[in-house]
């Protein structure tokens, strides 16, 4: 990265941007939700399994709805909001929701 | 005179005729009237235009709830009696969306809606974050309402809540009170920056508000100690924070190391030193003794908790579509309630009320 060196305004705006203060990086919902990251939804507090939510299934749309671990499991508030049509319960409906790749 | 004899009037009839009701919501943007002592849900009501209904605020004897819903960009009233969309406020403008992540109050006297608001302006090239706030709409606005006025408020603000002064309750990395008339912040109780000895930062996830029973904004939070190592087993600890809604005064409580989740907890409206609280274990929390003193697994996982008026029964629910009762006394289930359809409950708030 050191031998690029921005040529226009926006490539040098691209520069001061990517240089957020540390409140910046942890506030929820500015620009989709990518800017919160909570780690987690594989293994609890204590790196087990009998801290999360039961069955798994339960927690999906409480984390998909709030856009909570966008990493792990869509965004049905920002950037997929269809994600989960038609399939209103993810314990009955969970085998229809699709992978979600950049271009959806 | 006449006034005050007809509001007496109002409220011995609504003292003795009423009965507790609970709201909840579901998917994809549905709203609930379940008859709790009937345990059956009365009402399923469709929110107009895309979901997901999620936050609900209604007041006693109230007729609307006014829900957030349109992926958190918008609240709708609905009449809880007829089903009809009576209030309508889409945030969003021009190329600004405005989301709320879940925060939003009614005054207690019904008349104003607070919506706490995150405005981001999309430009062709970038995002403008812009400063967050909370709108203050009258709840007689109609469709296509616009706010009163609007104030700043500091950002992550997860819940809101009236006091019986008047004033406004926001939870965020710190307590926050507005005067809803200035929209001064009167008073900050620290939380993240609280300096308390062997301490850390406390941490606190909840956007449930299930204040309305005992007049207690309730909730959870963890917190590690620096007089221990990280690796002790008592490295962290859970602790109940209480915010008395009449006194506008705050206790924050540790009551046990950090060995059970709890999302969400509820005070007893007739004893304030009980509280409910619960993930995948249902706790009773005794505030003056400091400790856990009762806990029941759970069938599943639960999201929200909410109690009856005579402090008898639990309500537990969100994530999927039950809500379970529960004996304030034994911990023992005592009923089920499906929510037809089958839709999740997912985020959305329990509310309790009595009409």
């Amino acid at each position: 990265m050191k031998r690029l060196i921005p040529l226009n305004e926006k490539a040098r705006s691209l520069a001061t941007a990517a240089q957020p203060d540390g409140q910046a990086s942890l506030m929820s919902n500015v620009a989709g939700c990518t800017t919160t990251f909570d780690p987690g939804w594989e293994v609890d507090a204590a790196g087990g399994l009998s801290g999360l939510c039961h069955p798994m299934e339960a927690d999906l749309y409480g984390c998909t709805d709030p856009c909570w671990w966008p990493a792990q499991v869509g965004d049905s508030m920002n950037t997929n909001p269809d994600w989960t049509d038609g399939k209103n319960s993810a314990l009955r409906d969970w085998r229809q929701l699709q992978s979600l790749f950049p271009e959806d | 005179m006449k006034y005050w004899f007809a509001l007496l009037l109002a409220f011995c009839a609504l003292t003795a005729t009423a009965k507790d009701y609970l709201i909840t919501a579901s998917r994809p943007n549905n709203l609930h009237v379940i008859d709790l002592a009937a345990r059956k849900v009365v009402h399923n009501f469709v929110i107009p235009g895309p979901g997901i209904a999620s936050a609900i605020s209604v007041v006693d004897g109230g007729k609307v709830a006014y829900v957030l819903t349109n992926h958190n960009e918008s609240v709708s009233g609905i009449d809880l009696d007829s089903g009809a969309q009576v209030f309508r406020a889409d945030m969003s403008y021009g190329n600004v969306r405005v989301k709320s992540m879940l925060a939003l109050a009614l005054s207690l006297d019904g008349k104003f809606l607070y919506v706490y608001q995150i405005p981001t302006r999309l430009n062709r090239n970038d995002y403008e974050v812009l400063p967050t706030r909370i709108a203050i709409y009258s709840t007689s606005a109609g469709i296509a309402a616009q706010p009163l006025r609007v104030f700043p408020a500091p950002r992550r603000i997860s819940l809101l809540a009236p006091t019986a002064k008047g004033n406004l309750v926001g939870l965020g990395w710190d307590l926050y009170l507005f005067n809803t008339a200035t929209g001064a912040i009167e008073k900050t109780f620290p939380l993240r920056h609280w300096q308390r000895k062997g301490l850390g930062e406390p941490d606190i996830l909840d956007f449930w508000p299930q204040f309305e029973r005992a007049h207690m904004l309730s909730t959870p939070y963890y917190v590690p100690r620096t007089d221990v190592a990280a690796t002790a087993p008592d490295a962290e600890e859970i602790g109940i924070l209480n915010f008395d809604l009449d006194q506008e005064s705050m206790t924050t409580t540790e009551v046990g190391d950090a060995d059970v989740g709890l999302f969400s907890s509820v005070v007893n409206p007739a004893n304030k030193n009980e509280v409910f609280a619960m993930m995948n274990q249902l706790c009773k929390i005794d505030l003056a003794a400091g400790k856990i003193v009762q806990r029941a697994n759970l069938d599943r996982t639960y999201y929200a908790i909410n109690i009856s008026s005579d402090g008898k029964e639990l309500y537990l629910g969100g994530a999927t579509n039950i809500v379970s009762v529960y004996d304030s006394a034994s911990l023992k289930k005592v009923a089920e309630i499906a929510i037809p359809g089958g839709g999740d409950q997912g985020a959305s708030s329990l509310r309790v009320i009595r009409r």
